[in-house]
C-alpha cells in the first residue's frame, strides 16, 4: 500500500503520470485496442438490458478484466519499459542533482 | 532536509518486503526521498512500473466505459453505428430535381371542394370567400343584399334618401364601388359615404 501510495504522490508531483499517460493513451488508440474495448463495454451494456444495469460500477471490473488480455503484448512490453526507463530517469536526475547541491533541496 | 521526522510505519507488509519506509511527512523532498528508496533496487523498480501500468490501464479502461455508457444513455450509441444498408431503401434521400427530399412532388395539388350551397367546383384557396359570397351571410355581400331589398322595396323614397346625401351617384355605381374596393378601402368610408345622412343606411327593419 505504502508503496503504491509512494510511487503515485512521486510521479504526480514530476507531472510523469501525465505524460506516460499521454504516451500510454496514444499506443493505445493506435493499436486500435480502444476501439477493442469500446465493442466490449457496448456488449456488455446491451447484454445487461437498459432498465436493470445500475449497479455500472460493478460492470467496470468485468470489462477491466477482459480489456487487459486485450493489449498487445508487444505495446505492453513497450509501455513497461518506458514506464522503467522514465523512473530511473527520474532517479538519475535527482541523484545527479543532490550529489551536485549539497544543500539546494530545499523545495519548501 | 525537512526537519520533522515522522515515521510511521503504515502495515509494511508489501510484496517485495521493503521494510518499514520512513513514510515522512508530505513535503515534495519527502516524496521524492520515499520514491528513491523504493526504485534503488530492481525489484523495487519493476514492482513500480507493474503498479503504474496497471493503474493508468483501469483508468483507460473506466474511462472508455463511462463515455459508452454516457452514448448509450443518450441515445447516440445506435446513432454511431448508422442505418444499415439494406432497410435504408425506405428513408434513402430524394434528389431528383423535380420532388423534395422525401419523395413528394412539389407541384401544389389542386384541391376543389363542392360548395354545399350552389354546388359547385371551388378552388380549397378561395372557398371560404366564396361560401360568404354564395351564403349571404358576410359582412359585404349582407349589406349589398339588404341594400338592393331596400332600394326595391321603397325604390323612389328609399333612392332619394340615398342620393340626396351622397354624391356618388345611383346605387349601382355605389354596389360598383362596393364590390371593387372594399379590398383597399376601409368600411367606415363606405359608411360616411353619405355625407352624415345616417338614415337607411343601407339596413332594413
Amino acid at each position: 500500500m505504502s508503496l503504491s501510495k509512494c510511487i503515485d504522490q512521486y510521479t504526480i508531483l514530476t507531472g510523469d503520470r501525465s505524460k506516460i499517460k499521454d504516451i500510454m493513451v496514444n499506443r493505445l488508440i493506435e493499436c486500435g485496442w480502444r476501439d477493442e474495448v469500446r465493442l466490449v463495454c457496448r456488449d456488455v451494456l446491451l447484454q445487461r438490458g437498459s432498465s436493470k444495469s445500475i449497479p455500472i460500477e460493478q460492470l467496470i471490473p468485468e470489462v477491466t478484466a477482459r480489456a487487459r488480455t486485450l493489449v498487445p503484448d508487444a505495446v505492453k512490453k513497450e509501455l513497461l519499459m518506458k514506464i522503467r526507463s522514465i523512473l530511473s530517469q527520474e532517479n538519475a536526475e535527482d541523484k545527479a542533482d543532490g550529489d551536485g547541491d549539497g544543500d539546494g533541496e530545499s523545495d519548501d | 532536509m525537512p526537519n520533522s521526522n515522522q515515521v510511521s510505519s503504515l502495515g509494511a507488509t508489501s510484496a517485495t518486503g521493503v521494510q518499514a519506509t520512513t513514510v515522512q511527512n508530505l513535503t515534495a523532498a519527502g516524496i521524492a526521498s520515499n520514491f528513491r528508496e523504493i526504485i534503488k533496487d530492481q525489484k523495487g523498480l519493476d514492482e513500480a512500473a507493474n503498479y503504474l501500468y496497471q493503474t493508468l490501464l483501469d483508468d483507460a479502461v473506466a474511462g472508455i466505459f463511462i463515455e459508452t455508457h454516457h452514448l448509450r444513455k443518450t441515445g447516440n450509441l445506435s446513432a454511431l453505428d448508422g442505418v444499415g444498408e439494406d432497410n435504408a431503401s425506405a428513408y434513402r434521400i430524394v434528389e431528383t430535381p423535380n420532388l423534395d427530399i422525401f419523395g413528394i412532388s412539389t407541384t401544389k395539388k389542386a384541391i376543389d371542394c363542392t360548395c354545399p350551397n350552389c354546388d359547385r367546383l371551388v378552388a380549397a384557396a378561395r372557398f371560404a370567400p366564396h361560401l360568404e359570397k354564395c351564403m349571404g351571410m358576410g359582412r359585404i355581400s349582407h349589406r349589398i343584399a339588404s341594400r338592393r331589398l331596400a332600394t326595391k322595396e321603397g325604390s323612389s323614397a328609399a333612392s332619394s334618401y340615398l342620393q340626396s346625401g351622397g354624391a356618388t351617384g345611383g346605387t349601382d355605381d355605389e354596389d360598383d364601388v362596393d364590390w371593387s374596393s372594399d379590398k383597399r378601402k376601409k368600411k367606415t368610408t363606405q359608411n360616411s359615404r353619405n355625407n352624415g345622412s345616417k338614415k337607411n343606411n343601407g339596413k332594413t327593419f
